[in-house]
């Protein structure tokens, strides 16, 4: 009787503590795929149905569809080159390079990533927008306020995360060999 | 040690087991029984065998998470079962980016190209079976080499995700415009 008893209370336990590292490791949405380049990170194989299967369970409960290498390459952060969150009530800024693409975009999501009301009617910045030094280098300022230059519209909720795509770009195969050198910097300017 | 504590050891091992293998095989499966992936949020609007543009994402109300705002897409879903469909996309004087990925019912990419990829100003890929290759091999003639790409489905059912870059705020209606040359059909194996 007691031996019954104790095999169901080690099933049920186990059964949860099983589920709960699902639903933990799902919500970390961190496959053993993914590189991490200063604050950037990307999972480049997240599109193939050769990902790990951590990555395929994540995509098949958000319904998420990635780039696939063959259109371009999408880069994350939620952190800034020292390792702090971001955050809407400070100004960033990201200076080049930037790895070689045909266009590239840049699009600031809430903290969970989803598009994020900005309190204008833009919701990023794309290479053709930029405005670049004869070097061809360039600096733009994400900010919640309206700034000079090259001004990316930060969100309204207290946290961010950025978006860096780049399309029709040979980075695509060469993510998990890149250095932090290539990607661009992210500062953290004044905050209020 | 005393039998006690082993046998508390053992209940501990039990339960730590059970744990991995739920862990295991709700990681496995979540991608086969997930109800809310992306090929069914894309069925509530897209038909089969058709071309269906997307509405552009609006912060809170995504039909698919983590997409560019900067692109407007559209969506093919393509069903093979009572024939080949064929994808076509006219580049010719297209001046932007456009983008093909193609994707299982699962959501996994098999295939992607950019307006780079064309051939002869055109993007022209035929998804189908086995025996639709074989049957559609056995009507090519000698002179005349096909002229399009044939793709195998790894499922007879799933998408093909097309995407238009608009470089700035003002660029929304030409992206738009460049999607209408963007075909999608199913094919009649007898038909010459």
């Amino acid at each position: 009787m007691l031996n019954i008893l104790k095999s169901t209370t080690a099933a049920l336990l186990g059964a949860g503590l099983g589920l709960y590292a699902t639903w933990s490791a799902l919500e970390r949405d961190a496959g053993f795929e993914m590189v991490q380049i200063g604050p950037w990170r990307s999972t480049p194989k997240a599109a193939f149905a050769a990902a790990d299967p951590y990555t395929r369970a994540a995509l098949a409960r958000n319904a998420q569809v990635p780039l696939s290498p063959g259109e371009g390459l999408m880069f994350t952060a939620d952190i800034d080159e020292t390792g702090a969150p971001l955050l809407t009530r400070c100004d960033y800024i990201l200076t080049s390079p930037i790895p070689a693409a045909r266009f590239w975009t840049l699009t600031p999501m809430t903290s969970k990533g989803a598009l994020a009301p900005t309190g204008n009617d833009r919701t990023g910045l794309t290479s053709a927008e930029i405005v670049r030094d004869s070097m061809g280098r360039f600096e733009i300022m994400a900010s919640a306020q309206l700034r000079p230059g090259n001004w990316l519209a930060l969100p309204t909720e207290p946290g961010f995360m950025l978006a860096l795509r780049l399309y029709d770009t040979p980075a695509s195969s060469l993510a998990s060999s890149m250095s932090v050198g290539q990607l661009p910097r992210l500062r953290r300017g004044r905050c209020i | 040690m005393s039998d006690r504590t082993l046998g508390w050891f053992i209940y501990l091992l039990a339960v730590l087991v059970v744990a991995g293998l739920v862990h295991i095989v709700t990681i496995l499966a979540l991608p086969h029984v997930a109800t809310r992936d992306s090929y069914a949020r894309l069925a509530t609007i897209a038909q089969t065998n058709r071309f269906t543009p997307l509405p552009s994402p609006v912060p809170g109300a995504e039909l698919l998470p983590m997409q560019d705002p900067a692109v407007v897409r559209g969506v093919c879903r393509y069903d093979v079962n009572n024939g080949p469909v064929r994808v076509r996309a006219e580049i010719a004087g297209v001046d932007g980016l456009l983008t093909l990925s193609f994707h299982d019912r699962r959501g996994a990419s098999f295939y992607a190209t950019t307006d780079r990829g064309g051939v002869r100003g055109r993007i022209d890929v035929v998804l189908l079976t086995q025996n639709q290759l074989e049957a559609l091999e056995a009507l090519d003639s000698e002179d005349e080499p096909p002229q399009e790409l044939r793709l195998l489905a790894p499922t007879r059912e799933g998408f093909v995700l097309i995407g238009s870059l608009a470089l700035d705020p003002g660029d929304f209606d030409a992206a738009r415009g460049r999607l209408s040359s963007i075909s999608c059909a199913q094919e009649n194996l007898r038909r010459q």
